[in-house]
């Protein structure tokens, strides 16, 4: 297919729009053990927020919380973590691809709780913008649990006249007693 | 930047005292370096080459350098959303673009700013605009944080939005 043949057809395609909706299997995001404080510290130390509501228990008894809590956004990054006892993501993607980017043979829609692939031939993806919503604080010992789904696929021409996707995720994260602790809608574009 | 001490002995914002085109004191944090970028990729296993790799981002993606991660930009605004709310406000939400790269030697001004005031519930809503600032916007958005009202009834938690407001 010539490049201007691509640039004028519809990338979103009825098997595109046919994913609309699509809802991944619900999944713990957590390890086995919740979130720990190992963790927490190495999270909030790489956004550089020290504050003692992430670590210090007397202080952290005084607060509204009345218990150490972690950063909303902390349970969103747990189920990138790969699991004890699991192949190595990292080997296996540089030895399909020496040239892997590092991320999409790492990734796949094989990985647990993973939304099916998009049908399209549009393979980079970029980071688009997200919006998050909290409802209540992590807390030590939480397990975190996750779902996703397809909320929206539109589509947009770029300055150079290529079509390409914008992909919208929502994933909702719970605690063990089924509490929504945030809700992520992330947009990537597909191009 | 911010001490564990000044959380500590955060003093609470009053709906009350705060009016539309309130700017609230920025965060600054940079500059970046490698390290920086490296770190948060570890932290949350994120191994995409064009955050750590420098000969792969310039060589092979053609970027001018590693970039700083959109996923530590999206961590920083809502950090930034509560600490303008402690001690018991409540940084309810927060939508934002990625637009410019950061990249190592950038210095960020992450900042906020009221658009609109209102009560729902006998709560106190602040709606903002909020970016991460280098040379350009590189994350532009909005948030909406609830701050205590003087003598008004205390923010829940788990915080429980209005019902006017959930399908905003």
């Amino acid at each position: 297919m010539s490049q201007s043949a691509t640039q004028s057809e519809s990338a979103l395609t009825a098997e595109v729009k046919a994913v609309i909706g699509a809802t991944a299997e619900k999944i713990e995001a957590s390890l086995p053990w919740g979130i720990e404080r190992e963790g927490l510290r190495v999270f909030t130390n790489a956004i550089m927020d020290p504050d003692p509501r992430y670590w210090d228990d007397e202080f952290a008894k005084t607060t509204k919380f009345g218990h150490v809590i972690t950063p909303p956004i902390y349970c969103t990054y747990l189920g990138r973590r790969t699991r004890p006892g699991a192949e190595d993501p990292v080997t296996r993607a540089f030895a399909e691809n020496p040239n892997s980017d590092g991320i999409g043979g790492i990734r796949t829609s094989e990985s647990r709780g993973g939304l099916p692939d998009v049908p399209t031939h549009l393979k980079r993806i970029l980071n688009a913008g997200n919006e998050i919503e909290v409802r209540q604080y992590p807390k030590l010992g939480d397990r975190i649990f996750s779902q996703a789904k397809y909320a929206d696929i539109k589509e947009r021409v770029a300055k150079d006249g290529a079509r390409m996707l914008i992909v919208t995720t929502e994933t909702v994260y719970t605690n063990q007693n089924g509490e929504v602790l945030c809700i992520l809608r992330a947009s990537s574009i597909r191009r | 930047m911010t001490t564990a001490q000044e959380l500590r002995e955060k003093k609470q914002l009053y709906f009350d005292d705060v009016a539309v085109g309130h700017q609230f004191p920025p965060l600054v944090i940079g500059p970046l370096t490698p390290t920086h970028l490296f770190r948060w990729s570890a932290a949350i296993e994120n191994w995409h080459r064009i955050h750590y790799d420098q000969s792969f981002a310039i060589y092979h993606e053609g970027l001018p350098n590693i970039l700083g991660q959109g996923s530590w930009k999206q961590s920083i605004l809502p950090r930034y959303l509560k600490d303008l709310c402690l001690p018991d406000g409540w940084p309810w939400k927060v939508t934002f673009q990625h637009r410019a790269m950061i990249v190592p030697g950038d210095t960020l001004t992450v900042w906020a700013t009221v658009t609109k005031k209102y009560e729902e519930e006998g709560l106190g809503f602040l709606d903002l605009d909020v970016g991460i600032r280098h040379y350009a916007e590189t994350c532009p958005g909005r948030a909406t944080i609830v701050l205590p009202i003087r003598n008004g009834k205390a923010i829940p938690y788990p915080f429980v939005p209005p019902k006017n407001l959930v399908s905003q």
